[in-house]
């Protein structure tokens, strides 16, 4: 570079002219394009002066989908707040709630379609059009099912935004292999077991405010937070309900509990059919609604006799005595009790059996449809609008669990193990084609190895999501998608949150707060991505909607009375309108099911052990924390700086013997040899198990492009290698894994 | 600076803001290289002009490895992207996007009576701050140009050079920063540049 030209005498030099003009043929042809600035005078703004709210957001750091407001300024985004219209969540928003402006402006986003140039696994990335991606994705996914049929297509969705693709993968495209995290590696298993005894989903629906005596079994709420669903416990507890939780952690509310059943893992089915069993022996059960409702009660009492508390004292590893307490609590405040059906209950592989027992439970106490107990609200009717199900015969047809006459009781969707040991071996058929929607399946699904092997398999991975989580890592193309705070995609509808107050009813549409457009990015909405998926497909003609917020508007459409976005917005974001009287609903209790024994499973609720931890090694168990929402949230910089680790419990008798000390640094190691990626600390508490440790889902990202959360903490998903399956739902059980730690590369064995 | 070489420097500004754009053939073209070719020739800088036109003149397959490198550089890239070409990162406590400082350069357009128009959102990116000074050179606010350089673009545009000269694998990005430092530099009455690293 010549050293003695500076900037100034080269503007100085004759030939700049030539120079110059050259240039400006360069850009000519963009200069009609839209610029960047206008002209426009200078006012001076008062400090709140062009603070715009913004109305019709609905949280999605989590799934509770609590009621937003967002402040505007300029455009941007800088304060989020529940929307004081609100009669569920109200002006409350959790850590995770106001972190969500660090989700919008976090610069490890996805912005634009991009192309794997590099292998799966170890991505090289290509800024691709949206034109191309599109191209390159209908021509693979078309290839696949021209070749394999639609059944060669695995769908792996999470969130509002997935529904779209979801559906039509499912229904138009005709494939039954749609695994959804929320219920094969969640609540799934609670659903159909509570629809097998009770006739209904339970969705969270137990009357917490009005009850007399709670009853959580691994509930941790204050470690997980629902705002509205915190606010029916705590209103409970404020109200003087007695609290039990079953738990071998003392989690949050095992600190507020009247009694802390400190209860050996997996044994809970047993620890429940005991105090069923006392209960009848007792004679202190709801005579008068077992004999009205119940269906199956002598079967069910002979099935469960064996059960006494002494036995199940030695089984659960806790004093008979406590087991005699608790039922005589629940007993003495019936009908009152919420016994909680829970929400991530997918543990052992023996967990079907659990949740039949929670609602049997339920019905034995008459809690069901009275104040504290069971009860639904209702919310107001919608419309419905999205794909027509032209090829849903072919999906049933197609579906593995029916093909090989297994798991009645699957929750919709195929079971994942299925879906993946289909892919796997390539039978009964392949699985050549994968996409994943806002699901990270490398975190969600346990033995990481092997679902990986699935996705090496695959003729064409894509992968759409927000972040660059990890299996964006194994995408051929990747998909920016706006996040919730820019697109229309999802009506929430409720109640107010506590039945003692006036009944109301609520409607809401998730509107965007801020442009889902800006010039350093292309991200667009599932709803266009599907549609344009779908036309180059062959699919066109399909099409209902035509936008996120078309199908919104016709959701709202169906409504009583009839609803639109506009309309939403003249009444600040959401409808309320008076509400009906919850209470009063019996309904009929399966208590032994002849059904369940039809399919070849035990009638009456029954307790299966699940496997020992071998010496030296303890049960990991994992849960969840407040600020954060599985991996979702882990390259949120608020939320990274509220818990940057998630710190391992052990027994602090344990930790003496072992030489470890509180906030230790330590690797993991399981029963298969499978080694944590990475290191967390020890946190030593009396508050956990000697059997058993534990840490928070979510962390020990290994995707380096989430230059926050990668490598903070450890994957507890990691250490999960073996798959357990619930027999009669196919859902998975991942609290079957042992651990030891790795100090300064020793391995320690963990004392019994 | 006479009139004409406001303009021109508005030219300048346009040019290399262009050239940061993801590389397209739509601009990157025949016209556009030859353009930069001789203003490299201008400049002086012959090396760089030989290093370009070795790994762009011949081959035909120059494109890809471009729009390669730009993704890495400046979109996602593995460990980390390279180098965010927004000023914030470089100057807020936590590096995100949108920090207080991009607040400030937007509050600066608007006190010079430029608002940033329809959706471009994120305002103290590299472009838009080019493209910024294309404005006020065309109008020859020369007080107006050094301050906008001084206070809010060479406090970040730096690490961003070192970064990209740090990591970049292909020579376009390389000599593009340094024409941009080249000519974004602080310079002395006398004409000498001042010492800021």
């Amino acid at each position: 570079m010549a050293l003695n030209l500076t900037r100034r005498k080269f503007l100085q030099t004759a030939s700049l002219a030539a120079a110059s003009a050259a240039m400006s043929g360069c850009f000519a042809k963009k200069a009609d394009a839209s610029a960047p600035f206008v002209r426009k005078p200078f006012t001076a703004p008062g400090s709140f002066a062009g603070t715009t709210t913004a109305v019709g957001g609905v949280c999605e750091m989590c799934f509770w989908r609590c009621q937003l407001v967002g402040k505007v300024r300029d455009g941007q985004l800088v304060k989020l707040e529940g929307n004081p219209k609100s009669i569920d969540n109200g002006q409350s928003i959790c850590a995770r709630g106001n972190a969500g402006v660090k989700l919008l402006y976090d610069p490890d986003r996805l912005k634009f379609p991009m192309k794997n140039v590099g292998k799966r696994g170890a991505p090289e990335w290509k800024r691709i059009s949206w034109e191309e991606a599109l191209d390159e994705c209908a021509s693979k996914l078309k290839a696949v099912v021209d070749k394999y049929g639609p059944q060669g297509i695995a769908i792996f969705p999470h969130g509002s935004s997935a529904k779209y693709p979801m559906t039509f993968f499912e229904h138009v495209v005709g494939t039954p292999n749609n695994s959804e995290a929320s219920f094969f590696q969640c609540r799934g298993i609670r659903d159909t077991a509570y629809v097998a005894t009770l006739d209904v989903a339970p969705g969270e629906n137990v009357d917490m405010p009005n009850a007399k005596a709670i009853f959580l079994v691994g509930c941790h709420f204050g470690e997980n937070v629902h705002v509205s669903h915190l606010k029916r416990y705590l209103k409970g507890l404020e109200n003087g309900a007695k609290l039990i939780v079953v738990d071998p952690r003392f989690s949050a509310s095992a600190a507020k509990a009247d009694i802390w059943v400190k209860i050996k893992p997996g044994t809970d089915t047993a620890f429940l059919l005991a105090i069923m069993n006392y209960l009848v022996k007792e004679g202190k059960y709801d005579k008068k609604y077992v004999e009205e409702h119940g269906q199956g009660f002598d079967q069910f009492t002979k099935a469960i006799a064996h059960a006494t508390p002494e036995w199940a004292a030695k089984i659960c590893d806790i004093p008979a005595k406590q087991i005699k307490e608790v039922a005589d609590m629940l007993a003495a405040n019936a009908p009152s009790v919420s016994i909680h059906p829970g929400r991530h209950v997918s543990w052992h592989g023996n967990d079907f059996q659990r949740e039949r027992s929670l609602a049997c439970l339920t019905g034995l106490l008459g809690a069901i449809g009275v104040k504290g107990g069971f009860v639904a609200g209702k919310g107001p009717k919608s419309g419905k609008a999205g794909w027509p199900k032209p090829m849903a015969e072919h999906a049933e047809k197609y579906a593995l669990h029916k093909l090989a006459k297994v798991h009645p009781y699957s929750p919709p969707g195929t079971p994942t193990d299925l879906i993946r040991n289909a892919a796997v071996t390539g039978k009964p058929y392949p699985i050549k084609g994968f996409v994943a929607w806002g699901q990270n399946p490398i975190q969600t699904i346990p033995d990481q190895a092997l679902t990986i092997k699935m996705l090496q398999q695959m003729d064409f991975v894509l992968v759409c999501d927000v972040m660059p989580t990890d299996i964006t890592m194994y995408a051929d193309i990747l998909l920016p998608e706006s996040s919730y705070l820019e697109r229309y995609d999802h009506i929430q509808k409720g109640t107010q949150w506590n039945f003692a107050d006036p009944h109301q009813q609520f409607i809401t549409a998730r509107m965007p707060l801020v442009s889902p457009t800006a010039a350093d990015h292309e991200r667009k909405d599932s709803v266009w991505i599907v549609n344009e998926l779908a036309k180059r497909m062959g699919y066109g003609e399909h099409i209902k909607v035509q936008s996120g917020e078309d199908m919104t508007d016709k959701i709202l459409a169906g409504a009583e009375p009839p609803l639109s976005i506009e309309q939403l917005r003249k009444e600040d974001g959401i409808h309320v309108q008076p509400g009906v009287d919850p209470y009063g609903k019996a309904l009929d209790v399966y208590f032994f099911s002849e059904d369940i024994a039809a399919a070849g499973f035990p009638g009456a609720p029954t307790y299966i052990p699940v496997p020992e931890p071998p010496k030296g090694f303890a049960r990991l168990v994992y849960g969840r924390a407040p600020v954060h929402t599985f991996n979702r949230t882990m390259n949120n910089a608020w939320l990274h700086n509220e818990m940057p680790t998630n710190p391992v419990w052990l027994n602090d008798e344990s930790a003496k013997k072992m030489g470890l000390k509180d906030g230790d640094s330590v690797m993991l190691v399981n029963q298969d040899g499978v080694k944590s990626r990475t290191s967390t600390v020890v946190k030593v508490t009396p508050g956990i198990r000697k059997d058993t440790v534990y840490m928070a889902h979510g962390y020990g990202t290994m995707n380096p492009l989430m230059t926050v959360g990668a490598g903070a903490g450890v994957d507890d998903q990691s250490l999960i290698s073996k798959s357990a399956v619930d027999p009669e739902t196919g859902a998975h059980g991942m609290r079957n894994n042992f651990v030891k730690f790795i100090k300064d590369g020793k391995e320690l064995s963990i004392p019994a | 600076m006479t009139q004409s070489a406001s303009i021109s420097m508005a030219d300048i500004y346009r040019f290399l803001s262009q050239s940061m754009q993801y590389p397209n053939p739509d601009w990157m073209d025949e016209t556009y290289f030859s353009a930069i070719n001789n203003f490299l020739d201008e400049l002086g800088w012959q090396d760089e002009a030989e290093a370009l036109s070795k790994s762009i003149g011949q081959g035909k397959e120059w494109l890809e490895p471009l729009q390669i490198e730009h993704t890495r550089l400046f979109v996602n890239a593995v460990p980390s992207v390279i180098a965010p070409p927004y000023g914030s990162v470089y100057l807020s406590d936590d590096g995100m996007l949108y920090g207080p400082s991009a607040v400030k350069t937007k509050q600066f357009y608007r006190e010079r009576g430029f608002a940033p128009s329809g959706e471009y959102d994120i305002p103290d990116h590299l472009s838009f701050e080019l493209e910024f000074l294309a404005l006020l050179a065309e109008d020859d606010r020369q007080e107006d140009e050094e301050l906008f350089l001084k206070e809010h673009f060479r406090p970040w545009f730096p690490k961003f050079r070192e970064r990209v000269l740090a990591e970049g694998r292909h020579p376009f990005y390389r000599v593009l920063v340094n024409l941009i430092d080249f000519f974004t530099r602080e310079e002395l009455e006398n004409g000498f540049e001042s010492d800021e690293t």
